[in-house]
């Protein structure tokens, strides 16, 4: 039943898919429309004597500069630019001031493209800096708000002090010091697939060797390895930064996820689809960079990564990633798209890490499956008192966290009591280990 | 074979799964009259809270029942005829059967408080989706509001007006809170929980009169100390008995008596009719009938029984006892025996000298009995299993890390608990 004061009417139209959140959702979207597409999109109003000299499709001579003839479509122009513009302008005043009190002799450059946007590779101010500052304030406030609601419980404290900290370092401050001293910008804190750029040839020349090699390094070696040992959940839930929005900023929209089971079909289908089309392309790249010139083959890698930037990147991952939280919940795009969560699913169900479920103590009451982001219906495996690893479990504990019956734990060991048996070690029973032994100082 | 169960709760569900898995071609059948599908009536204060939907409440997907083969009736059955084995559904509809399970569930106690009969509205219990559709229609118009009985139900209820700014006073006619399954330290603990979320608790406070308005409302309580306490909302939870009103009118009815009489198979006086659940009253051969009214033990019953629907003739024992919950933001756990055991059980008491963390650990001297935890995660199979293996006391204090079942970088400080003996003591009331 919804609280009835001004408050809670608010957050509960809010959190549950009511005209704010419609309203919001939109917002969002309009926002990443014109991050990533504002700039296409718009009639540059550049300087004219007559329509002939208009060479985009409808435009008219007006006063000296291009201009689109209906009224609608003239609206969209001024607000794509007017949005567009100022944001990236947003973006150069905050870079150029850090860059003038660093390097007071003004060494920056402003390059600019020909719709006005700042487009150069050499300096960081521009819409993706204000993008990046406004995502990691979303973590940041987001994460404060969190470690206060579940102060209570370390395990959310520690993950999302780290989610933090990574997101201001490696996803934020880093990139930008990166290009402050002309040096390729790298965020570590993302890996291939999910950065599919960071293991295509032909960025290599700009990263530069160390970077690739780590790039390869990271993706090959150190995420299946820590996957293994740790469950996806050391990237998804402690590094990653779309996790960490979604565990942060989206707090109130976890909950919308949908548990049914056709949503679990229709989630295997588009993951594994996903992730078999980011290793395809790779591997077209790799081709197309490695085999002798082939006209065929480097047309379609070029087309490959038009499509996959325009549809994976730009659309899955950020406008309807984000721009869904309040309408489909927070980890859209982790669920049902990242290459990533796909590859590092495979992983995990291999490795470690696992839900465990305390037999017979389960009420069936339903809090850990509605609150869980990846809409795993954990409560059919609490109820039946089974331990589980799920692909998609991404170790935001919040289960474990909800249950007013304390069934759950995220655990890393495949095996409930660690038994090195030895006949002296049975009689004694030292193998009980660890645990047995700090209990012993008490 | 048919098999007909009545009551759509968990021991009615819990005993058609488990049916279905033996038997790919019976004929299953539920009817249920409180509610179109299965739902968790433990979870019903977290609807009530916003924090689920009602949907959210059922444990399965409504389509699998359809799956599973189970065909579900939303009806009241009104009589039975064991010759026959018919059952009358309030539609009109008849049933037959080759085999019955009652799985009726349990009915809000209410005694003979003056007053009880004038009130139309404003009184509420908290157990069936009746009560939180009730709950849910006085909550606008409430301010404040009186809960009687210090249960389990009584404080999920205060925590539920709490939730929607509503002045709650808790009347509790024992001495501290809960009695029955907690001891006085661990009483006060949730007490001092209760004061602290503004709740006016009164111990050794009694209802004993109901006032109505005009118009039939509650109005306020008189309580036994003489004072007249304004209320718009009375919530009643002191406790649930068998819901077996309903089968003293039937044509053939089984053996009744506090619930459905069943002997360890869980079958009743009739042949073919089986009982589960909070409804069934189990006798054993030898000593004295008990009723088991928690959620574990319906989902153990009707599993039990659907063995026994295929002719296992299975005995019935209730396991070491355990149970769980959570008052505000304290969790509890209890595992084996506690307050059943006799003034002066010998006790560890373990308690943090300023958190709302303690460990009860009961024994004979010999071996551990019961345990009641409060105020954080204990893995309940490993305190069963040390009960069963009858671990000394001082092996189980030394052991006790590995039972705890706390949150990554979150396991609680047992090591600053401050440990005394502290003989079991009783205070009830009567």
């Amino acid at each position: 039943m919804i609280r009835r004061t001004a408050a809670g009417l608010f957050l509960h139209d809010l959190k549950n898919r009511g005209l704010s959140a419609w309203t919001l959702s939109l917002l969002l979207i309009a926002f990443y429309g014109i991050l990533y597409f504002g700039q296409y999109y718009w009639t540059p109003d550049n300087p004219c004597t007559d329509n002939a000299s208009c060479y985009s499709e409808g435009a008219v001579c007006e006063a000296g500069a291009c201009l689109r003839e209906s009224r609608i479509e003239r609206g969209q122009d001024w607000l794509y630019r007017t949005a567009t513009v100022h944001i990236d302008e947003l973006g150069w005043k905050l870079g150029a001031s850090v860059d003038a009190a660093a390097r007071p002799d003004g060494t920056l450059a402003r390059d600019e493209n020909k719709n006005g946007l700042i487009d150069n590779w050499e300096h960081f101010g521009n819409r993706w800096t204000v993008y990046g500052m406004l995502y990691t304030l979303g973590i940041l406030l987001g994460g404060a708000w969190i470690c206060f609601k579940y102060r209570h419980n370390r395990y959310q404290i520690v993950r999302t002090g780290v989610v933090m900290m990574v997101q201001t370092s490696f996803a934020f401050s880093l990139p930008i010091l990166l290009k402050f001293f002309h040096k390729p910008e790298y965020y570590f804190s993302y890996m291939w697939p999910l950065k599919i750029d960071y293991l295509d040839p032909r960025n290599f020349a700009y990263y530069g060797e160390g970077l690739v090699l780590w790039g390869f390094f990271a993706s090959l070696a150190v995420v299946p390895v820590m996957t293994l040992l740790y469950g996806k959940r050391w990237y998804c839930s402690w590094v990653c930064g779309c996790g960490g929005l979604a565990n942060t900023f989206g707090e109130p929209w976890r909950h919308l996820s949908n548990k049914s089971s056709n949503a679990w079909k229709f989630e295997k289908v588009a993951i594994y689809t996903v992730m078999g089309v980011a290793f395809f392309s790779t591997a077209l790249w790799f081709a197309s960079a490695v085999l002798p010139e082939s006209s065929s083959l480097h047309a379609a890698a070029t087309g490959t990564r038009k499509w996959y930037g325009l549809v994976v990147t730009a659309s899955l991952s950020g406008a309807i990633g984000t721009g869904l939280y309040p309408l489909g919940g927070t980890r859209v795009w982790c669920r049902n798209f990242c290459p990533m969560a796909a590859f590092l699913g495979i992983i995990q169900k291999l490795g470690r890490f696992r839900i465990r479920v305390k037999k017979e103590m389960c009420i069936s009451c339903g809090l850990c499956s509605k609150y869980c982001e990846m809409g795993i219906d954990v409560r059919s495996y609490a109820q039946a008192g089974l331990s589980f690893t799920r692909a998609s479990c991404v170790g935001c504990g919040m289960c474990a966290e909800v249950c007013p019956r304390g069934v759950l734990r995220l655990e890393n060991s495949a095996k409930v009591d660690p038994q090195d048996l030895s006949l002296v070690s049975f009689l004694d029973e030292s193998w009980k280990g660890a645990a047995s032994s700090v209990a012993a100082k008490i | 074979m048919k098999i007909v169960i009545v009551g759509n709760g968990v021991a009615g569900v819990t005993c058609a799964m488990t049916a279905r898995q033996r038997d790919p071609h019976a004929e299953i059948t539920i009817v249920g009259g409180e509610t179109d599908y299965f739902f968790s009536r433990t979870a019903l204060m977290y609807s009530f809270m916003d924090r689920m939907t009602r949907r959210d409440l059922e444990p399965y997907e409504r389509k699998a029942y359809a799956e599973q083969r189970i065909a579900l009736r939303r009806d009241w059955v009104i009589d039975h005829h064991a010759d026959a084995k018919t059952v009358h559904l309030s539609s009109g509809a008849t049933l037959s059967y080759d085999k019955l399970v009652l799985a009726l569930g349990a009915t809000p106690n209410r005694f003979g408080w003056e007053g009880i009969n004038d009130v139309k509205e404003g009184l509420v219990h908290f157990v069936s989706m009746q009560d939180l559709d009730a709950c849910e229609r006085l909550t606008p118009s409430t301010r404040e509001a009186i809960v009687v009985g210090g249960g389990l139900i009584g404080i999920e209820l205060v925590e539920s007006l709490l939730h929607h700014g509503i002045k709650v006073t808790f009347l509790i006619r024992e001495p501290y809170y809960w009695p029955v399954a907690l001891g006085r330290e661990e009483g006060d603990i949730v007490t001092e929980q209760l004061r602290a979320h503004g709740v006016d608790v009164r111990y050794m406070e009694e209802m004993k009169r109901i006032e109505v308005d005009a118009a039939g409302r509650v109005s306020g309580v008189l309580t036994n100390k003489g004072e007249t306490i304004p209320c718009q909302m009375l919530g009643i939870c002191v406790g649930v008995r068998p819901s077996i009103d309903r089968l003293k009118a039937f044509t053939d009815p089984p053996q009744l008596s506090r619930g459905v009489v069943v002997d360890e198979t869980l079958q009743s006086s009739l042949p073919d009719v089986f009982a589960c659940g909070d409804c069934a009253e189990i006798q054993p051969i030898e000593g004295r009938s008990y009723i088991e009214m928690i959620w574990y033990s319906a989902k153990r019953q009707g599993r039990h029984v659907a063995a026994n629907l295929f002719g296992d003739q299975l005995r019935y024992a209730p396991p070491i006892f355990f149970n769980s919950s959570k008052f505000f933001e304290v969790e509890y756990t209890t595992v084996g025996e506690v307050m059943s055991l006799p003034e002066g059980t010998p006790t560890l008491f373990r308690k943090h000298p300023t958190k709302p963390l303690c460990q009860r650990i009961l024994h004979n001297g010999d071996r551990v009995l019961g345990f009641n935890m409060l105020g954080s995660r204990w893995n309940h199979e490993i305190l069963e299993r040390w009960i069963r293996e009858r671990r000394s006391p001082a092996w189980v204090v030394a052991q006790l890390a590995d039972a705890q079942f706390d949150v990554e970088f979150g396991r609680a400080n047992l090591a600053s608990c401050i440990q005394r003996e502290l003989p079991l003591a009783k205070e009830l009331s009567r």
